[in-house]
């Protein structure tokens, strides 16, 4: 036999009576001693010696290498603190780069979306943000201390600035550009030398408090904290003379010297009130709700993070004027009607004891509503695109209606869900229908990196259960589904995504049924959505076949069926395998929406690389757009895949 | 090979002068005795629970069950012993149908199992079943774990499941673990998790396979304890396992499989003290 460990005897010692507290006493106190000493290094001298120079090979790497990045810091800096950038042309632009040519006077809608979307995040902030997951002052101040000295490094790093003559233009001499000398250069810099002298002193000085426990805190909340830092840019925009630059109606303003303009700084000022005041009241009703209230909360927020999307597209952005006679005459008549001929089906659908019969219908129902886009290719009779799609949702539902037949409370909550995706539904089809009252000068709504966002989130909104369900057909017994998700997967991954889309922005519309159109953007995303929902399929397999058999087994033999199994016990351990390829393939999708400046989209790749350097004052300056949109990718890409960490470590609790 | 069991099931016939039935495959036409012959009148007048008749199972070219013929009654316990390999998880899986059989009739509760998979899922709600690896679903509590079967199977409503779940989680002795998850848990506590998962779904059999050899010791006699407990509250149960001591105080009978064959059926007291054939004589001396 052999021994158990102290804790894993005081977990086993469940039936035999109460656990001795006693018992539990010496158990913590053998696993403190069993802790490993912490590594500590007396001085930076030391930990310098051992990571860095502990062979004469490591440090003859450590030297070559840290070179390396000293040269390639140098460039970086001389490229983007040189005389000779142009960095107006992206500031002048930034309303150009973020939403092209969204229309000024309607500009509040942006905000309205912006506002929106930061006032869920603070709710779910505030809501479900654990209180445990503090930053260590330590940790703030080693940081603080360390961008100080990078700044630092930075000023001594630059060349000394080029000169320029009484007329502004740059002195050469023999072509070669005259320069400052190194301390001149130096002196000027000054502003640079304060602010690495205060960040590193601030960061001495409390390393130095928290070390000698004159502060009583050892950490802050990292959430909170994060609030509070963005203060510091908001605040800035009222006091520092960042200077105004706009390119509106057709007009270059640039009035360097004072602080950015009203329109700039009041919505960010908003939106930072808004956050901190949306995460108040999260955190407000945190205090008031226990755990399961807590729980049940998670359900509306995040059904309003999956709605927002499309009311704030097709509601705020576009504003859709109604023709309120057809709206009255036909859109509510057939919404209604859906509604209520739906409800009665799925209501007869569940009654208990229908058995096969059920199903039979449901596969009737949804042999009807294939039928119906058939028909509309072919132009055999005319149906609103509505009430195909109701249709068809309509048969969806009844499939899985058998899983709530029986019990009166089930029935009617199956039926009430229906009437309510029915009034989302018709609603948001009314509105996608109805012409857009925003004027802008080009085909699309809006451009710039807003399109980026929205065609990405969409993208990944649809590809994400189209790529499970494409999962699930492959690794179905049924061989109907698994040769037709075979093939597309393997069809889709053997054509270049740039094919695709071409294919989709140029001749989608002329298979599409007569009378029904679909715009550029719209057909980018269908593009972009088949495409990357090949590849999520194929993540989600892996995740799938990671689940072990057993688990299929247990399943069965407590009964339950087939879509029980899949989506209580399979789907959500194959998902949390797979969340980081999927996220690695959600970023990748984000990053492919460039592609959308081939097929004439103006997002924010063809703002930099073709409005831009084509405007007059700024007649071929392209590189600095280039890099700042590079780096606004950069962070959002960078964001999502810091929250994919999160989302990992979390969903690890209680994994074996 | 065929005369070996036809001796064998000569003897068994000859020994409880009980009923026999000629096997269907012509060439092999055989007379073997019903395995249920072997205990009391008392228990031979209870209702069949699951009849197995010729029931054959073959992996690729490997024939894992031959011949397997067997009835157990009502409220009866069965202990399944044998050497590694001699078929006996295997033929508790095809009871409830996580592996087909491909000759012969399984009958559970009066309804037999085919591919008709209205009457396997009737079956598998009938019949609980508990593994080896205890197979608990991870993402999921241990509350939610028990009550999932029921309030998607049963349709019951989550409050009545959750009373259900902390009655059973009482009865198997760990109602303080409701909300963790099985993996903050010990084996043998992950192993009462799964009985009591089973049981939420009220069947009329229990299977067990194997369910302590995944465990340490000092964890297998906490399960065995709730086993024992269910066998006194008058669950029908068949039970796979090493644990002789299990097999010697609680079953009523005990079966004793080889090479994919019935070898020998008898109480315990038989089985233990005075077994008839040379292979349980010989399995026998090298466990005990």
């Amino acid at each position: 036999m052999d021994d158990a460990p102290g804790t894993r005897g005081a977990a086993s010692a469940g039936p035999a009576g109460p656990v001795d507290p006693a018992v539990t006493d010496v158990a913590a106190a053998a696993a403190a001693r069993a802790r490993p000493p912490e590594e500590t290094y007396r001085s930076a001298g030391e930990w310098i010696r051992k990571n860095l120079f502990s062979s004469r090979f490591n440090s003859l790497l450590t030297i070559a290498f840290g070179l390396l990045i000293l040269f390639a810091a140098r460039g970086l800096l001389n490229f983007v603190f040189s005389e000779e950038r142009g960095w107006d042309a992206v500031r002048t632009n930034l309303r150009l780069i973020f939403t092209h040519a969204y229309p000024e006077e309607q500009y509040v809608r942006i905000w309205v979306c912006v506002g929106t979307l930061v006032v869920l995040t603070g709710l779910s902030l505030g809501l479900f943000a654990r209180r445990g997951e503090g930053v260590q002052l330590k940790k703030i101040s080693t940081v603080m201390a360390g961008v100080g000295a990078a700044i630092a490094l930075g000023v001594i790093l630059r060349e000394p600035s080029v000169l320029t003559g009484a007329d502004g233009a740059v002195v050469r001499e023999n072509d070669d550009v005259v320069r400052q000398s190194f301390f001149e250069a130096m002196a000027d810099r000054w502003v640079w030398w304060l602010a690495a002298a205060v960040l590193i002193v601030a960061g001495v000085v409390l390393r130095r408090a928290v070390a000698s426990s004159k502060v009583s805190i050892s950490s802050v909340p990292a959430v909170e904290f994060a609030v509070a830092l963005l203060a510091v840019p908001v605040l800035s925009a009222w006091i520092y003379p960042w200077g105004h630059f706009a390119f509106v109606d057709g007009t270059f303003i640039a009035e360097p010297g004072r602080t950015v303009a009203m329109s700039t700084k009041v919505p960010w000022t908003v939106m930072w009130l808004l956050v901190v005041a949306a995460m108040a009241l999260g955190r407000l009703m945190r205090r008031g709700f226990d755990e399961q209230q807590q729980q049940r909360m998670r359900i509306p927020l995040n059904l309003l993070w999956l709605g927002s999307p499309f009311a704030l597209y097709w509601v705020i952005l576009r504003d859709p004027h109604l023709e309120w006679d057809r709206v009255v005459s036909v859109d509510i008549p057939m919404g209604v009607l859906f509604g209520v001929i739906g409800a009665g089906v799925l209501w007869m659908l569940t009654r208990p004891g229908i058995g096969e019969l059920g199903r039979i219908i449901a596969i009737v129902l949804l042999g009807v509503a294939a039928f119906n886009w058939v028909a509309a290719f072919f132009g055999w009779y005319s149906m609103l695109q509505k009430a195909r799609l109701s249709f068809l949702l309509l048969a969806l539902v009844a499939l899985a209606a058998h899983n709530f037949a029986g019990e009166i409370v089930k029935r009617r909550r199956l039926v009430m869900a229906w009437l309510v995706l029915m009034a989302i539904v018709h609603y948001f089809a009314t509105l996608m229908n109805a012409p857009s009252t925003v004027e802008t000068p080009t085909e699309a709504l809006i451009g710039g990196f807003a399109v980026t966002v929205i065609v990405a989130v969409f993208t990944i909104m649809l590809s994400f259960p189209l790529g499970v369900l494409l999962a699930l057909a492959r690794t179905s017994r049924l061989p109907i589904f698994r040769v037709m998700a075979t093939s597309y997967i393997e069809v889709i991954r053997g054509v270049p995504l740039i094919t695709i889309l071409i294919f989709f922005a140029i001749i989608l519309n002329l298979f599409l049924p007569v009378g029904m159109e679909i715009s550029l953007i719209a057909s980018a995303t269908l593009g972009y959505t088949l495409f990357s929902a090949a590849y999520l399929a194929e993540n989600v397999r892996g995740g799938l076949q990671s689940v072990r058999r057993g688990q299929f087994e247990a399943s069965d033999a407590v009964g339950l069926s087939t879509t029980q199994r899949t989506v209580f016990v399979v789907l959500p351990q194959a998902l949390r395998v797979s969340i980081p390829p999927l996220v690695g393939q959600m970023i990748a999708t984000f990053k492919e929406t460039s592609l959308l400046a081939i097929i004439g989209v103006f997002d924010v790749l063809r703002m930099a690389n073709s409005v831009i350097p084509a405007q007059t004052q700024f007649l071929g300056i392209k590189r600095e757009g280039l890099l700042f949109v590079s780096l606004v990718y950069w962070v959002f890409a960078y964001t999502l895949s810091k929250q994919s960490q999160r989302l990992e470590r979390r969903l690890g609790v209680g994994e074996r | 090979m065929s005369d070996e069991r036809e001796e064998r099931d000569d003897s068994a016939a000859g020994r409880f002068g009980a009923h026999t039935y000629q096997r269907a495959q012509g060439e092999n036409n055989v007379s073997i005795s019903d395995a249920t012959v072997a205990v009391s009148d008392e228990l031979a007048a209870r209702d069949d629970m699951i009849v197995c008749r010729d029931v054959d199972k073959w992996f690729g070219d490997f024939q894992a069950l031959s011949g397997i013929t067997a009835t157990i009654k009502e409220q009866e316990i069965v202990v399944v012993l044998g050497p590694s390999g001699s078929g006996k998880s295997t033929w508790i899986r095809c009871i409830n149908r996580l592996e087909a059989h491909q000759n012969g009739q399984i009958i559970v509760d009066g309804i037999e199992l085919t591919n008709d998979l209205r009457n396997i899922e009737k079956i598998r709600s009938e019949v609980g079943m508990v593994f080896q690896q205890f197979n608990l679903f991870p993402h999921l509590t241990v509350v939610d774990n028990i009550t999932l079967a029921p309030i998607w199977v049963r349709k019951k409503s989550r409050p009545e499941a959750e009373e259900l779940a902390a009655s059973l989680l009482e009865r198997v002795g760990i109602p303080e673990q409701a909300e963790k998850f099985p993996g903050q848990l010990s084996g043998g506590q992950q192993q009462r998790v799964a009985i009591a998962r089973a049981l939420a779904m009220e069947p009329r059999v229990m299977l067990f396979d194997e369910p302590t050899s995944a465990l340490d010791p000092e964890m297998i006699k906490e399960v065995l304890d709730v086993m024992e407990e269910l066998a006194r509250s008058g669950m029908t149960m068949m039970v796979v396992t090493h644990e002789m001591g299990f097999a010697r105080e609680v079953a009523d009978r005990v079966i004793f499989m080889e090479g994919g064959e019935i070898v020998e059926v008898g109480t315990p007291h038989h089985f233990f003290t005075d077994p008839t054939e040379e292979r349980t004589k010989l399995f026998l001396s090298q466990v005990l």
